[in-house]
């Protein structure tokens, strides 16, 4: 741990540095401003729209800081050359990859806690204006959405790790992870899709992409485990049981891919 | 100098800029429109693409809908929405709801238009029903699915249990159950309509939808006081009146009631009281909707 912390705290702060980061809150406080204008064109629910306004924005920056911050953070010591100085100190490339990884999650923390704040404001304001369409409201429920929505993060950013860590360039290494995303949000739906009876599909799966479907949805992470935003929208139950399991797996992938791309990192042959 | 010039050059540009703006919307206005409106996709596939923002697609498509509806009040034509627009309109309500099925201003428009404008009570009730389903604290959505078998379906029987649900659940009005009851006899349709209606406007908090109610139970009413007429005409005289003028002048009512619709109320053969502006309670849409001010 006492070697882990210092490159975690050097690639928090260069996280913070890097520019893409100013646009990232720019955009933030852009959605939340278009949340009230938003609000104000429905007539009734006004606190589902606000609420899946706040947790949709919340979900889709840190998306965008993973993407463009957290892949950059890692790519640039490999294309800057500045790899060769951090690994020639007394620090394994296992311990160089948990630091950053942690740094990372650091950074991810405290993005969304800001981000949260920001939200909270926001529908503090649209409550004290509109406090009748504001029935149905649990904060404790958007508390543990924003905390899933930060886990799905952090299993994200462990992902694009592991692809950095056999990938040659950040580009790839980006194309990837977007696949994952977007792979691991509807894969769930897919399944669904194609496993629901012919008649009702109006046209039959062939066993091939079943089985492709199938693969796919053991092999990527499933992030929509992760999205219970619509409950916390309309203040709708989530069991104990479903969230010590989602957590569970959450950690578990965590743990894999980081490990894995510790592992494969050890292997790389630098230019 | 050469400053004076870029500073002109920028503030012509900007210029151009707003003109342009504007002339080239206005004239898009004015191609052939539809295409827009023309599909809705599958709710499966809104599904997966909708990726993590299901709730988000939903609320974008309920305000698709609602411009819809707002810009189909300014036009010109009658009817004012055409038959395969109200079934996009439909169609978007229902992917709007697929997406969050607890949403409920989807399906509290659908009601306020579909079974009264459009004419499509079965669709509106199916969309109702979904609602109804999930949205199990809700006593509106049953609600409405009883008044819309009971007034524009004529299935008495069925609005029953409807209404029976609606009066258990939370906030629901006892009252709803005597109704129930009620509607085992054919009689006083109207009066039944008008405790219906005054139950909707208790649900109903946005001020021209309230309005747009208001107005129903007002011609409604009329309605009724004229149909009481009829009645004591018939026990009086033994017939039916030919015109409404005929309770006036033989001092049954003391005036004729105002359709509030613009129109004048006649007598069928079989005594039943009915307007020109409506077979049914002629539609229309709202003068004023809080989203277009």
């Amino acid at each position: 741990m006492k070697t882990l912390w210092p490159i975690a705290l050097v690639t928090f702060k260069e996280g913070i540095r890097n520019r893409a980061i100013y646009g990232i809150t720019l955009f933030a406080f852009l959605l939340f401003g278009a949340t009230a204008l938003v609000v104000n064109m429905v007539p009734r629910e006004a606190g589902k729209v606000a609420v899946d306004m706040a947790l949709s924005t919340i979900s889709f920056t840190g998306l965008l800081l993973v993407l463009f911050v957290g892949i950059n953070l890692m790519a640039k010591d490999l294309d800057k050359r500045t790899i060769y100085t951090i690994l020639s100190r007394p620090i394994s490339r296992s311990q160089y990859i948990f630091g950053k990884f942690l740094g990372m999650v650091l950074l991810i923390t405290i993005t969304v806690g800001i981000l949260s704040l920001l939200a909270m404001v926001a529908i503090v304001l649209l409550k004290m204006t509109h406090a009748e369409y504001f029935e149905r409201f649990s904060w404790s429920l958007i508390a543990l959405a924003v905390f899933l929505t930060m886990l799905m993060l952090i299993l994200l950013t462990a992902v694009s790790f592991l692809f950095a860590s056999f990938t040659s360039t950040s580009f790839i290494t980006l194309a990837l992870t977007i696949i994952t995303y977007i792979i691991g949000q509807s894969i769930s739906g897919v399944k669904t899709l194609i496993e629901s009876p012919p008649q009702a599909l109006g046209f039959t799966v062939s066993p091939v992409t079943a089985n492709l479907v199938k693969a796919a949805y053991y092999l990527f992470p499933n992030l929509s485990l992760f999205n219970i935003k619509l409950q916390a929208a309309h203040d709708l139950p989530v069991t104990t049981s479903y969230v010590a399991w989602t957590v569970l797996y959450g950690v578990v992938y965590i743990c894999l891919a980081i490990t894995l791309a510790a592992l494969i990192f050890r292997k790389k042959e630098f230019p | 100098m050469q400053r004076l010039f870029l500073i002109l050059l920028v503030v012509l540009a900007g210029f151009i800029h707003v003109v342009s703006l504007g002339k080239a919307s206005d004239a898009m206005k004015k191609l052939p429109q539809g295409a827009d409106y023309a599909f809705v996709l599958p709710s499966p596939i809104l599904k997966v693409a909708a990726l993590e923002y299901q709730g988000l697609a939903s609320d974008v498509l309920f305000l698709n809908s609602m411009v819809f509806i707002g810009e189909a009040q300014d036009r010109k034509e009658k009817p004012k929405v055409k038959e395969w627009e109200w079934h996009w309109w439909l169609k978007t309500l229902d992917a709007a709801t697929d997406l969050d099925p607890y949403f409920f201003d989807p399906y509290y428009y659908a009601n306020a238009f579909l079974p009264w404008e459009a004419h499509m009570t079965e669709e509106a009730n199916n969309l109702l029903e979904k609602g109804s389903r999930y949205r199990d604290w809700d006593w509106m959505l049953p609600f409405y699915i009883g008044f819309n078998d009971f007034y524009f379906l004529n299935k008495d029987v069925e609005a029953a249990p409807f209404l029976m649900e609606a009066s258990r659940r939370p906030g629901g009005d006892p009252m709803l159950a005597s109704i129930a009851a009620r509607l085992a006899f054919k009689e006083n349709r109207t009066e039944t309509a008008i405790f219906f209606l005054e139950e909707t406007v208790r649900g109903t908090d946005e001020e021209s939808l309230k309005k747009l109610y208001e107005t129903r139970i007002q011609a409604l009413q009329s309605i009724a006081l004229l149909e009481k007429g009829v009645d004591l005409y018939k026990k009086k005289f033994g017939r039916f009146p030919s015109t409404v003028d005929e309770l006036v002048r033989r001092n049954i009512i003391n005036q004729l009631p105002v359709d509030p619709y613009g129109g004048t109320y006649y007598i069928a053969q079989d005594g039943k009281v009915i307007s020109t502006t409506s077979s049914e309670l002629e539609p229309h849409f709202p003068k004023s909707m809080k989203l277009f001010h």
